[in-house]
Parts: C-alpha cells; sequence; structure tokens
C-alpha cells in the first residue's frame, strides 16, 4: 500500500501560549510531534507491516521537521517537507490545498491525518484535502480494518452515544484520534537515522501554486483580537469537616452557583 | 445574497440535537438584530418527529427526507447541502461541534470555498450582518475572535452549551421539501453500522452536568459509586487519560487534550490531580468542584470549590445529600 | 548489537554536559533519558553559580534561558509567631558577569539539549535504561526495554538514586540520613509584580532561604527563588531526622504550613501553582561519594554523590556540569589511547580532586553532622527572633536599657556550655 501521512510539529500542551498583542501570539518553544499524528503514523507502519509497499510522511513547514523526523523514527520510509516563504501565514485552509496539489498526481491508496492539530484546534486539513482530492474521507476514526486494500473496508468513527461503522473503498483519507492506537516509541537506533536523515524539499512553484493560493493573501477568515482565557475566581476550600463538608458543598452548588 | 441564517439541525435516529435548539435559539436573537430569516436544514430518513420539534425554532426548514439520507456521510450530505445552499446563498451557516459536525463543515466550507470557525464557545453578530466567532486555541490557553472576509455563508460549528435553548421562541416554520433523489451507487462510503455505547447518558460533550473520577478511583469496578452519583444528577461520567490508559474507561469518556473538550454547565472531579492536559478540556465549564486527598492537587487551581477529602468517603455522602435536595425540588 | 562510541544514561545537567563536550569530538554520542523530555523530571531548588563553571562551560551563557541574577540574598529565621530577616544586596551581584542566577530546569534542560542535537549529539528521550551490559566486569553497553546498545564507554548520569552505579558495583546500598527530602511548587505571578514584592529592578533576582519553625524540629529549611515569571518555593527535609520524629508529619504538610505563614501568603499572594514536585536531594557529602570510575564507566553528577547540602543552600548543578566536562575531557583522552579500562578512566578521578568540585565537597564535610543538630531549626531561629522582636516591642512598660536588655538575653539563651559546644561545631561550615 502506498500510505501518506499528514503530519505537524506543534507546541507541547505543556507550552506556555499568551496574548502579546491583539493580534500576535507569544508561545513558549516547546514543541513536538502532534499527539494525533503519531497515532496516525503508527496506523500507517500497521498496515505497511500488514500489506507491504511505502509509508510517507508529510509536512507544510518552513523551518520545523521534527514532526517528518519522528515519522522516521518510528519506521516512515520516506519525508517530504513542503516550504517556500509564500507559505508564511497560512490557515488550514491553504495548507490542505498545498497537500493536495502535492497529492494529486501521486500513486496514494491511503492518507492518514490526526484529528486536529493542537494548536489551531482546526480539523479542517483532513477533510479539505480530501474534498480537494475528491476522495471519501471519515474523521476521527478510532478503528481501522483492512482486509484486502482492492476491497471495502471498515472504520469506525465515535459518534455521540456509541460507534458508527463505515465502510468505503481506498483511496481514502482517515482522521485518527486516540483510541485507534498506541503509537511506538521509536527505537535508539532509528531515531539518530532519523536524526541524520536529508528532507526531501518541494516549494510551491514545483506543486503548480503560487503566491496568492496561499499565505495571508488566501485567508477567508482571519483572526481580529486573541484573548486570554477568562480569569476564574480563586477556589473556595470548604473546610467542614466530614459530613458537613458535603452539606455545606450541596448548599453551595442550589444557592451559591445555582447549578443544580 | 439572502439575509438568512441556517443551523444545521443535526438528527440522529430521527431526534434533532440540543445543539441545533440552541444554536436557533441563537439565530433567533442575532436575526433581532439583522433582520434575517431563520431557517433550518434537517437532512435524513423519516423525518416526521424530528421536523414537528423543529418548527417552532425556525421561520424556514429545509427539509430532506430521502430514504438514502437514512445515515450520515459526508458525501451524501455534502452532496445535497452543498447546492442548496449555493442557490439559496445564506449569509450565515452554523451547526454543532458534534462529530457530524466536524466531519461535515470542513469539507462543506472547502467545497464552498468560505470561511468556518471550528469549535466555537461564543459568537456575536453586528447589524450588518457579520459574524464574529470566539474559538479557543492551543486548547484553550487563548482565545480568537475570528472575523470573515468576503466569502459567505460565514461557517462556524459551535460547542454544546455554548446558548441556553429559548423554548419560547412560538415561530412556526415554514416546511420546504427538497427533493434531490441521488444515485446511491454515486457514493463513495456508506455506514454499515451503529453501535450503541452502553447506558443510556449523554455523552460528556452534551451533558449539562458531568462528574468525573482519575486514577484517584484505583479501580475499574469502583466506577459504579460514580455511576450512581451521576444517575442522581442526570449527568454523565467522564475520567482522565490515566484511567483510560489503564483499560479501566472507554476513551470516549477522556476529557483533556488528547480526549475531549467539555463545556459542561457543572463538572465535579473525583481524585483527578489537574495535569494541564486534562484542564484544558474543562476551561469553558461553569462550575468546577473538584475533590482530592491531596491540597496540592493542582486541580484545586481550577475549582470553584474545593474538597480535601477521601473520594470513597464523599462520593457516596453527596449522592445521598443530593437525593435529599433533588427530592427537595 | 548496535554500537556507539559513549552512552550517557540520564539527560539531566550532568549527562548533557558530558555530551557537550564530546560534541566536536567526533565521537558517536547518544543520552538516554526516560522523561518525555530532557528537564521534565527534574526537580532543583533553582539557584546556579556560574562563576565556578565559566571556566568548564565558557559557551554556554550567553543564550542560554536563565531566569533573574540574583542581586539580593535574605536569610529568615523563622519561630512560631515571629521572625528576622537578614538582607544583603551588594552592587557586587549586579555587575556582569553576574555570579548567580535562578534557574528552572525544565526549561534550561529542554534548550540544552535541543542546542545538542544540533550540534550533532542524540539526546533521545522516553528511553529508560535498565540494565548494564558487562562482559568480564567490564561496561560494555545498556538495555532499554527493547533494545540493546554498545558502546565504548558509559556515562552513568542517571541522577541520585543511580541504579547503574550499582549495578557497576561502585557504591555501597543507600542508607536514609544519606538523603533529604525537597518539595516544591512553582508559582506563577506576574513579572511586575515579583519586582515590585522583592524590590528588585528587572531582570533582577532575590534568593531566599528560611531557617527554624517551618520543619518543626526536622533538619532542614525553607527557600524561596524569583524567576522571570514564577516563584519556586520548597521546603527541604533530612530523611532520616524526619523518620525519628515523633510525632509522625506528612512531609507535603510542611510545605502547607510554610505558605500559610504571613511571611510567604504575601509574597505568594494571587500566584497560581503550576508545578508540584518531590525530589531527593544528597546529604552524605564526601563521605558516600562512590567509586566513580570502572572498565568502560564513569559517574558524573548526584550520580557520583557530588552534591552538598549547606545549610539549606543544596548544591549540585555545578558540580553535575563540571564532573561532566570532566568525564566527557577523560572520555577524548581514552579515545586517543583507545583505552577504556579503569586504568585509563581513573584520570577523571583526578581531574576531579583537582577541581573546585572535590575541593569545596572536603571543606564542607563536616556539614551533615552539624546539620543534625536540631538546635539549629529549633532553638537558635526562635531566640534571636524573639531578641529582635523584645528589642522592636514597645508596650505599657518602661523601656529597659537596650544593652541590659540583650545581654540578660544573650546569657540566657546563649552563654551556656551546649551554645559553646555548639559553635565550635558550627566553625567547622
Ligand atoms: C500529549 C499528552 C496528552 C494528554 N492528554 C490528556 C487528556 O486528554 N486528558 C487527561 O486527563 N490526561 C491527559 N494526559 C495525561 C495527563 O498528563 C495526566 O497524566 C493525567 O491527566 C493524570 O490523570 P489522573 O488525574 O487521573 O491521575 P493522577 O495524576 O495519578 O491523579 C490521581 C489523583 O487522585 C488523588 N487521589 C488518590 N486517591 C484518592 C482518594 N481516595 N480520594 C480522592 N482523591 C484521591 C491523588 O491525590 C491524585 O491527585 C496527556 C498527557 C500527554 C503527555
Ligand atoms: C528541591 C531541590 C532543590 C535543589 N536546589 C538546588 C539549587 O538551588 N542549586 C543547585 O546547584 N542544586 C540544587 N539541587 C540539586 C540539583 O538539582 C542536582 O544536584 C542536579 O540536578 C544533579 O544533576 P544530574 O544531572 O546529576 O541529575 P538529574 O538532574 O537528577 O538528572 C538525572 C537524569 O537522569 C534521568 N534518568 C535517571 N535514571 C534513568 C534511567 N534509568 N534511564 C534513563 N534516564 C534516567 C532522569 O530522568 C534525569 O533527567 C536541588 C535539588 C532538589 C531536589
Ligand atoms: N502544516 C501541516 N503539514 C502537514 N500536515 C498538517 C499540517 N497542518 C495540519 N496537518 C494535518 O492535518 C491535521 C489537522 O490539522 P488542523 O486542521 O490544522 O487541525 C493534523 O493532525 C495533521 O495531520
Amino acid at each position: 500500500m502506498d500510505i501518506y501521512v499528514l503530519v505537524k510539529q506543534v507546541p507541547d500542551p505543556e507550552a506556555n501560549v499568551k496574548v502579546k498583542s491583539d493580534v500576535e501570539l507569544e508561545i513558549e518553544n516547546k514543541y513536538f510531534t502532534n499527539f494525533f499524528d503519531e497515532i496516525a503514523i503508527e496506523a500507517g507502519l500497521k498496515l505497511r507491516e500488514k500489506f507491504g509497499g511505502k509509508v510517507t510522511v508529510l509536512t507544510v513547514d518552513n523551518k520545523k521537521v521534527d514532526a517528518l523526523r519522528r515519522g522516521i523514527a518510528m519506521g516512515a520510509d520516506d519525508a517530504i517537507q513542503i516550504t517556500d516563504p509564500a507559505l508564511e501565514g497560512s490557515d488550514p485552509f491553504a495548507i490542505a490545498k498545498t497537500l493536495a496539489a502535492y497529492l494529486k498526481d501521486k500513486p496514494f491508496d491511503l492518507i492518514l491525518a490526526g484529528r486536529q492539530a493542537m494548536d489551531d484546534d482546526a480539523g479542517i486539513v483532513g477533510p479539505g484535502v480530501a474534498e480537494l482530492l475528491g476522495i471519501p474521507h471519515v474523521n476521527m476514526i478510532v478503528g481501522l480494518e483492512i482486509d484486502d486494500p482492492k476491497k471495502e473496508l471498515k472504520v469506525v468513527r465515535e459518534v455521540e452515544g456509541g460507534k458508527e461503522i463505515l465502510s468505503c473503498f481506498l483511496p481514502a483519507l482517515f482522521t485518527c484520534q486516540k483510541g485507534l492506537n498506541n503509537p511506538r516509541i521509536p527505537q535508539v537506533m532509528n531515531v539518530m537515522k532519523a536524526m541524520k536523515a536529508q528532507m526531501k524539499k518541494v516549494d510551491l512553484a514545483a506543486l503548480g501554486l503560487s503566491a496568492v493560493d496561499v499565505g495571508g493573501q488566501a485567508v477567508k477568515i482571519k483572526v481580529q483580537k486573541y484573548l486570554p482565557p477568562p480569569k476564574r475566581p480563586p477556589v473556595k476550600m470548604i473546610k467542614e469537616d466530614f459530613p458537613e463538608n458535603v452539606k455545606q458543598l450541596v448548599k453551595l452548588l442550589k444557592e451559591e452557583a445555582k447549578v443544580i | 445574497m439572502s439575509n438568512e441564517i441556517w443551523v444545521f439541525a443535526e438528527q440522529q435516529e430521527g431526534k434533532v440535537r440540543r445543539v441545533a435548539f440552541e444554536l436557533l435559539s441563537a439565530a433567533a436573537d442575532f436575526s433581532k438584530k439583522t433582520g434575517s430569516t431563520v431557517a433550518g436544514i434537517l437532512l435524513g430518513s423519516g423525518l416526521q418527529e424530528a421536523l414537528k420539534s423543529l418548527t417552532s425554532y425556525a421561520d424556514k426548514i429545509y427539509l430532506l427526507d430521502d430514504p438514502g439520507l437514512a445515515a450520515y456521510t459526508s458525501d451524501a450530505y455534502l452532496i445535497h447541502m452543498a447546492p442548496l445552499i449555493k442557490e439559496h446563498q445564506p449569509s450565515i451557516l452554523l451547526g454543532g461541534a458534534t462529530s457530524t459536525g466536524k466531519d461535515l463543515f470542513p469539507r462543506l466550507a472547502m467545497h464552498l470555498q468560505t470561511g468556518y470557525a471550528p469549535d466555537c464557545t461564543g459568537l456575536t453578530i453586528e447589524e450588518n450582518g457579520k459574524l464574529i466567532a470566539k474559538r479557543p486555541l492551543y486548547g484553550g490557553k487563548v482565545f480568537a475572535e475570528m472575523i470573515y472576509l468576503e466569502a459567505k455563508p460565514q461557517m462556524a460549528t459551535v460547542r454544546n452549551n455554548t446558548f441556553l435553548v429559548n423554548q419560547n421562541l412560538n415561530k412556526s416554520a415554514q416546511v420546504i421539501p427538497i427533493s434531490s433523489p441521488i444515485d446511491p451507487s454515486s457514493l463513495k462510503k456508506k455506514v454499515i453500522g451503529l453501535e450503541k455505547a452502553a447506558g443510556a447518558k449523554l455523552d460528556i460533550t452534551e451533558a449539562e452536568i458531568v462528574v468525573a473520577a482519575g486514577r484517584g478511583i484505583k479501580a475499574p469496578e469502583n466506577f459504579k459509586i460514580m455511576e450512581e452519583l451521576a444517575d442522581v444528577l442526570n449527568a454523565s461520567v467522564g475520567t482522565t487519560r490515566a484511567t483510560v490508559d489503564e483499560g479501566w474507561r472507554d476513551v470516549k469518556d477522556q476529557i483533556g487534550k488528547s480526549g475531549k473538550n467539555i463545556s459542561a454547565k457543572l463538572y465535579m472531579a473525583f481524585g483527578v490531580s489537574g495535569a494541564i492536559h486534562h484542564i484544558l478540556g474543562i476551561g469553558t465549564c461553569k462550575t468546577v468542584v473538584a475533590v482530592d486527598t491531596d491540597p496540592n492537587a493542582l486541580i484545586f487551581n481550577y475549582a470553584d470549590y474545593g474538597i480535601v477529602g477521601d473520594l470513597f468517603q464523599i462520593v457516596p455522602a453527596l449522592t445521598e445529600e443530593l437525593k435529599k435536595a433533588m427530592a427537595e425540588k | 548489537m548496535d554500537k556507539v562510541d559513549v552512552i550517557i544514561v540520564g539527560g539531566g545537567l550532568a549527562g548533557l554536559s558530558c555530551s557537550y563536550e564530546l560534541a566536536d569530538s567526533g565521537m558517536t554520542v547518544i543520552v538516554l533519558e526516560r522523561g518525555d523530555f530532557s528537564g521534565s523530571k527534574n526537580v532543583t531548588g533553582g539557584r546556579i553559580y556560574l562563576n565556578p563553571l565559566r571556566n568548564y562551560l565558557p559557551d554556554l551563557w550567553k543564550e542560554a534561558p536563565l531566569e533573574r541574577h540574583v542581586t539580593k540574598e535574605l536569610i529568615t529565621l523563622l519561630s512560631e509567631t515571629n521572625s528576622t530577616t537578614l538582607e544583603l544586596y551588594s552592587d557586587r551581584f549586579n555587575h556582569l558577569p553576574y555570579p548567580s542566577y535562578t534557574i528552572l530546569r525544565a526549561k534550561f534542560d529542554r534548550w540544552f539539549a535541543d542546542l545538542l542535537s544540533e550540534k550533532g549529539i542524540f539526546v533521545i528521550p522516553q528511553k529508560n535504561v535498565n540494565d548494564l551490559i558487562q562482559e568480564g566486569g567490564k561496561v560494555i553497553g545498556v538495555k532499554t526495554e527493547d533494545e540493546e546498545i554498545g558502546a565504548d564507554c558509559v556515562v552513568a548520569a542517571d541522577g541520585i538514586l543511580s541504579f547503574l552505579s550499582e549495578k557497576a558495583g561502585l557504591r555501597k546500598p543507600f542508607q536514609p540520613q544519606h538523603f533529604a527530602l525537597g518539595f516544591k511548587e512553582v508559582i506563577a505571578l506576574d513579572s511586575k509584580v515579583i519586582e515590585d514584592r522583592f524590590r528588585l529592578g528587572e531582570k533582577e533576582g532575590a534568593a531566599q532561604l528560611f531557617l527554624g519553625t517551618l520543619t518543626k524540629g526536622v533538619m532542614g529549611g525553607g527557600f524561596l527563588y524569583t524567576n522571570q515569571e514564577s516563584l519556586s518555593l520548597g521546603i527541604v527535609v533530612g530523611i532520616q531526622s524526619l523518620n525519628q520524629r515523633e510525632p509522625r508529619e506528612e512531609v507535603y504538610k510542611f510545605l502547607d504550613e510554610f505558605k500559610e505563614r504571613p511571611e510567604i501568603k504575601n509574597l505568594i499572594r494571587g500566584g497560581e501553582t503550576v508545578e508540584y514536585s518531590a525530589h531527593l536531594i544528597s546529604e552524605g557529602g564526601i563521605h558516600i561519594k562512590p567509586k566513580v570510575f570502572g572498565d568502560g564507566i564513569l559517574l558524573v553528577g548526584d550520580a557520583a554523590g557530588l552534591g552538598l547540602n549547606m545549610l539549606v543552600t543544596v548544591r549540585g548543578m555545578e558540580y553535575a556540569m563540571a564532573s561532566g566536562v570532566l568525564a566527557g575531557r577523560t572520555i577524548k583522552m581514552a579515545k586517543e589511547k583507545n583505552d577504556f579500562s579503569a586504568s585509563s578512566l581513573s584520570h577523571y578521578e583526578k581531574l576531579l580532586s583537582e577541581s573546585f568540585i572535590m575541593k569545596e565537597m572536603s571543606n564542607y564535610q563536616h556539614t551533615l553532622s552539624i546539620l543534625e543538630n536540631q538546635r539549629l531549626f529549633t532553638k537558635y531561629p526562635q531566640a534571636i527572633s524573639d531578641l529582635f522582636e523584645k528589642i522592636m516591642t514597645v508596650d505599657g512598660n518602661p523601656k529597659e536599657g537596650l544593652y541590659k536588655m540583650i545581654s540578660r538575653e544573650l546569657k540566657k539563651e546563649f552563654f551556656n556550655f551546649q551554645t559553646f559546644k555548639d559553635w565550635l561545631e558550627f566553625r567547622k561550615i
């Protein structure tokens, strides 16, 4: 199977992110490979183990390629960085456009992405790429069963109150989330290989795109203002002994917070 | 362009999701400012009940009742909705940030080449009809107010419990049946089954009250006391990644950065230490209660009410106490 | 088995510094760290002295993410109801190069690891080393959960409970009196608020130590360091002394009660605890130092027992970094001779003993026994604070002459045989 995995290096959930000005953020320099993308890589590797073929990791980023390295360390065969100054300021739609432009003439069977990137938390790129390539997608899958890549396969996605089982044919795109698998921790020797690996670079011209297609010029929705999260009032500790504290809590929920 | 605000009236098995009513209520408010028409768009099969439940909430309902739409797939919905949107050109299209909303809207927005704000926690409108969407970024460490440029419709998915349902809208919608027979064979994927989750509780993203236990609950069977507490409050039971990784709970109940974001009116956490990854999932909950044996547990930083105590003592007592309080109501 | 030149186990300051020294050597060096990233599991009070390190790591500091340079030293003696603070501000602390900084390890170590990766060192997180591979008494590699990797030389930089040093037969089993327990919270506060509360200029920092009733007679004390946008507040207590205390106390309560003291409460007001951690600290000093080299193995930093607890100032970071560099130098020399035997690696011991590390460790070799003196944590802080309070109090009664009062109080509290003995002991510090 020819599998492409879309990956992104994002700020660690532990990184500080602060509002610097109305339109600027200050992001602490703590990055990691998007958690959901690792799940996507793992899914790709498992399928390759079963059916053979190739797993290629793909990122659009002018600087950060560690997600690609993570992919190689985990076992991906190939890594591609799409990079171009004109890409600065791209939104997820422009990223999807760029990725689709790269993928459109590739012989892919399956494209895997993460449920969402842990920075913009958008969940747009995956379905966006599928739309542009005209292939089916299923978002946020927690199960994937392929017996034969030529035949109908089964995917499971979670819906409120249950799980939905769908079937479709390849080529298709799935976005992956927790529950699908537990990503492997790469072996030391593979990490070393990955750290030395050269990424293949592709620019916009090679994709037949130009600056107006991506970057700030292509956005259809933009940030007017960043805001810090609303501040919580300080905690009220209920200090009475048991069972008075429970009674007190119920009273507060009823009379002060008015939530029950 | 028409001056319509559309709400995607998502239904499952003929029952319209609550979030759709929340959005229709918000849209009714918006329309007071902009003079817009509020329209619901309802797709599926066997929609009599669903339609009935909606009519008092909208001015118009676009109805696509077709056996081919018995189950949601993005392909089928897209094929039906896209031409309709192109034809009527609503200025706004809203949906719930549900599994289905998050599956459909990004693809639809890409198809329509328009702006889309996912997973919003607030929407406001200006008199000229310009929508301002508020959404959390970086898991809720910052929020962004987004504005749309020229393209229409202005699309957004919105979290559950962001708006209140207004039951007194008293509209009587004009129903506009749409027939667009599609060739089922043209669809590339189909739903072959639905596995219901055990128990009848709402998904944690939809519930107004969520009670959760973390590793402090010590063993999977102890979740029984949480279920009992939840029953009294009509709440759903959430949890942390720690218990999911232990295999004690299903990942569908995991709250946090790699799980779900909840926006409950009341969230109560028992034996949850309050790691940032978890906290990021509860940022938009209104009232937060924390119970933990460790007075230094970080969860207390994010709580409105805290008790330092043993959950095995507190939870059963709380269940009893709440039973009394509910009976008084 | 795959093989590299050097495996460093532990991506703390010691391990990272060792790899830094080896970065341009042409050797393949890997650092294996069990945490999600370097610094993710490190706990440090948070103060580092740069002067001794400038000779070892001259180029590291320009870009390093340090917090604030310390311009103000405070020592607070606490009794039940009052406290006395001694404050030292010296202009010398405020001239470049600054002698000491506050530091947050999660940030610093991560930055350091990234820098090393750029220099071609393989810093690999999420790798727990669970055994050494030995052949005829010689260390030839390490085992992780699912791999075996060989090396000419293994550096044990695995911190205070170093189990590699034990596996290599280089140290005796630990005793509780060799350890203190440290608890620490990082409390986020606006940088302006910090500067106002501690009366500091921009980027300037304060280091405050606390002795007295906060540890309830247990050997130890408290510390408070100002970071750029947070405070590091903690308590250090001796484990032996803690175990001997009757009634037993839960240690985390010490920190809680400490935070409730008005002296602290007002400093941390409005802050939010963003991190809470506990960690062991070496107390044994030179007496428990293991053998720091063996066939194919070197020990550095806390793993080599290089740490001091002087009153409540914990020292370990400079030792960790400098020892790492010295181990690196030794390895380069060994590589030239292509001899990684114990006798070749013994050069490290020599470098260590010529360095400031072993000089300091030997100068402070009596601290531990002195610190065991309970009066240091109970009687003396109490007496000094009480005396100060008396001097400052004006009540309804006519105030007696200052000289008379002080000499009476001093006689009562201090001029006795016990104090005299303590004093003789303290002079060894
Ligand atoms: C990339 C990434 C993503 C992650 N995503 C998520 C996520 O989405 N959601 C999530 O939850 N976590 C997530 N985590 C994990 C997170 O960091 C924490 O490890 C996890 O939240 C801890 O779960 P816990 O609070 O149940 O367990 P613990 O941290 O072990 O806390 C248990 C608590 O129970 C208390 N306790 C024990 N006994 C009792 C008792 N009898 N009564 C009362 N209290 C008691 C303890 O004092 C403690 O505070 C993620 C981590 C990473 C690295
Ligand atoms: C509360 C407290 C306050 C302190 N205050 C100060 C201070 O103000 N100033 C000062 O100079 N010193 C202070 N110290 C001491 C100082 O923190 C240590 O001496 C220093 O961190 C030692 O560095 P290290 O690299 O040897 O060990 P560590 O920093 O402990 O690093 C060891 C690393 O090895 C990793 N590791 C361990 N075992 C394995 C394994 N099997 N496989 C893979 N990786 C492993 C660990 O995850 C860790 O990252 C303080 C210590 C504490 C606890
Ligand atoms: N810059 C990018 N390069 C490659 N893949 C990306 C990029 N951004 C997002 N993705 C993929 O799309 C998913 C969803 O991202 P988003 O729509 O930004 O939330 C991620 O989990 C990745 O799999």
